[in-house]
């Protein structure tokens, strides 16, 4: 009797079909996989920033590895070649949950990082060589790695606490407000010396406004893009946890939690634009594919 | 209050600002972890219920393996948010059942816009006179692609290389003044440099140096650090031609931030008219920076 008015307005859960988790997954990895390889390779991307570029590959990495994994599991799960209440199974899926944990985790403190580098780099430019000294950035980068990996193991052993999620949802939220803050700061700085070097006495002066009007509008199409991916693609996720937690029987809410799947493939899909707003950018790292990718056999590039 | 002024109050608040949101965490944590001890007596933390449903459908598959185990454990918690006996009931809704869903969207689209207007609202407030046809063009071109590989963006829209050029001329004025002291390389490759438009040639040097970085970077770091960079620069002197060079390429190393595009086109061109040569100097004097470190 209930069942026929539930099918009838119930929201069905949104199932997104395994081929495109497979090939967010398997294009986010080759990505990922190549920006930590040239990092590692070339020397001259061996400074404090690029370091923090290539932690948030490696963790991207192993993000869409382990996603591309659990999939395939489902997939076997599915089709009846593993036992889904099996022990063994249970156990590697949770280890599997603990390393996708992790790598979320650790991609954002990986992003964290690479702002408040940008920030001491742009506000005590002089000293950024004694402060961010490679290493401090290797005992930052170790100390990342193991919490998230504390974290990512703590969270899936005590997942029906509510603590916890109640820990992971306002540890995102205020790393959302001081990575926009920083990048907001750090814009405004880069606008008022804008300002201040076109009012230099050089000729062409009706270029310059024009000029500085270009590169701070790129400057805000850049922090926006950058930020803007980070909260579309964070956000519905966490805002699923949040749901979880105040409303679980309101059938709106019901609505919103049947997107879920969706929203996993927007947390994933993260680990495929990372890579194009940070580590593209340089143009040496992209010198450094090119020789890569290209260069095995070619006299083309010296 | 101008800006500026609001920048440096605020970083010296900023610290302070982040110790007291650090005590804020802990107290909220220890809070929520006093509420969810105490969560056993109160009625509205119905998700626990939901979380820990009792699944008695585990109960027939137990039987088959051991009684032991069914004995040991009635219930089986399970982490599943969508079980088959649905609980919600979806009578009487009053809005569209995915209001939430929708409001979430419009509300992140909202806030994503917004902020983009903000920035670019307070890029505005700092170029008052523009010629219209210029502006307009630019207004639609930034919309239309991240990547500029026009042309004739050499000329007009080099950002970065006139406030470059007048912003920096004073540096690398300094800097040749010193060189022509007998050491030739420098006036050669700027001479090789300066085979293209000088803007270029300088905005090559610069940014090469640097990974990526824009006019807002190299202005700022002029504009705070002026005197202690001067200061440093003269202190350079004594110091050996690829030490001088390698410390002042280092003072440019900074992240791609503002003009990450603009920059990127520019290292394009860069790799088509400047070949190896700055590279090949950072690399060296990355090595040289290794080997004194």
């Amino acid at each position: 009797m209930n069942s026929s008015i539930l099918n009838q307005s119930h929201c069905p859960e949104v199932v997104v079909p395994n081929p495109v988790f497979f090939t967010i997954g398997a294009v986010s990895f080759a990505e990922n996989f190549l920006v930590v390889v040239a990092v590692i390779r070339n020397r001259n991307l061996h400074l404090p920033m690029y370091c923090f570029i290539c932690s948030l590959a490696a963790f991207h990495a192993i993000a869409s590895l382990t996603k591309t994994l659990e999939n395939l599991m489902i997939v076997f799960a599915d089709v009846g070649h593993l036992n889904k209440k099996g022990s063994s199974e249970t156990t590697l899926d949770d280890a599997i949950d603990s390393l996708l944990c992790m790598s979320f985790l650790g991609s954002f403190f990986s992003i964290l990082a690479i702002a408040v580098d940008r920030y001491i780099t742009i506000f005590h430019a002089l000293r950024y060589h004694n402060i961010m000294t490679m290493q401090r950035t290797g005992a930052i980068l170790g100390i990342i790695w193991t919490v998230c990996g504390g974290l990512g193991v703590l969270m899936i052993l005590f997942f029906d606490f509510k603590l916890i999620m109640i820990c992971f949802v306002i540890l995102f939220f205020i790393s959302l407000v001081i990575i926009c803050s920083l990048y907001v700061y750090m814009f405004m700085l880069a606008r008022i010396h804008a300002r201040k070097i076109a009012a230099l006495p050089v000729g062409g002066r009706n270029n310059h406004h024009q000029q500085r009007w270009g590169s701070n509008m790129r400057g805000a199409q850049t922090v926006t893009i950058l930020f803007g991916t980070l909260v579309v693609c964070w956000s519905p996720f966490f805002f699923h946890l949040v749901i979880i937690m105040v409303c679980p029987m309101n059938p709106y809410c019901e609505c919103y939690r049947s997107l879920f799947q969706l929203h996993v493939a927007l947390l994933t899909s993260h680990a495929l634009f990372d890579p194009a707003i940070y580590a593209f950018r340089i143009a040496e790292l992209r010198h450094t594919l090119r020789k890569m990718l290209l260069c095995s056999d070619w006299k083309l590039c010296s | 209050m101008t800006a500026c002024n609001i920048l440096q109050s605020s970083r010296r608040h900023l610290v302070p600002l982040l110790f007291n949101l650090l005590l804020v965490i802990i107290v909220v944590f220890v809070a929520a972890g006093v509420f969810v001890g105490a969560d056993c007596c109160l009625d509205w933390i119905v998700a626990k219920e939901y979380f820990c449903v009792p699944v008695q459908v585990e109960m027939s598959d137990f039987h088959n393996r051991s009684q032991t185990s069914a004995r040991r454990s009635d219930y089986v918690w399970q982490y599943e948010y969508y079980d088959d006996e649905e609980p919600v009931s979806f009578e009487g809704l009053k809005a569209h059942r995915y209001s939430i869903v929708i409001g979430f969207w419009v509300g992140l689209a909202v806030f994503v816009i917004f902020m983009f207007f903000v920035l670019t609202l307070l890029t505005k407030t700092g170029a008052p006179h523009q010629d219209n046809p210029d502006s307009a063009e630019k207004r639609h071109r930034p919309g239309s692609c991240l990547v500029d590989i026009d042309g004739h963006q050499d000329e007009n829209d080099k950002a970065f290389s006139r406030p470059l050029l007048a912003g920096s001329r004073s540096y690398f004025n300094f800097y040749i003044n010193e060189e022509d002291k007998g050491h030739g390389k420098q006036k050669v490759e700027e001479k090789r440099a300066g085979k293209h438009t000088g803007a270029r040639a300088e905005q090559g040097t610069f940014n090469r140096n640097r990974g990526v970085s824009s006019s807002g970077m190299d202005e700022m770091e002029e504009d705070i650090e002026e005197a202690g960079v001067h200061q440093q620069l003269t202190g350079l002197i004594e110091q050996s031609k690829t030490d001088r060079e390698c410390t002042f390429l280092s003072h440019f190393n900074i992240p791609n931030f503002v003009n990450l595009d603009h920059s990127s086109t520019l290292g394009e061109d860069d790799l088509l008219y400047e070949p190896s040569v700055i590279l090949e100097r950072q690399s060296k004097c990355h090595d040289a920076h290794f080997d004194i470190h």
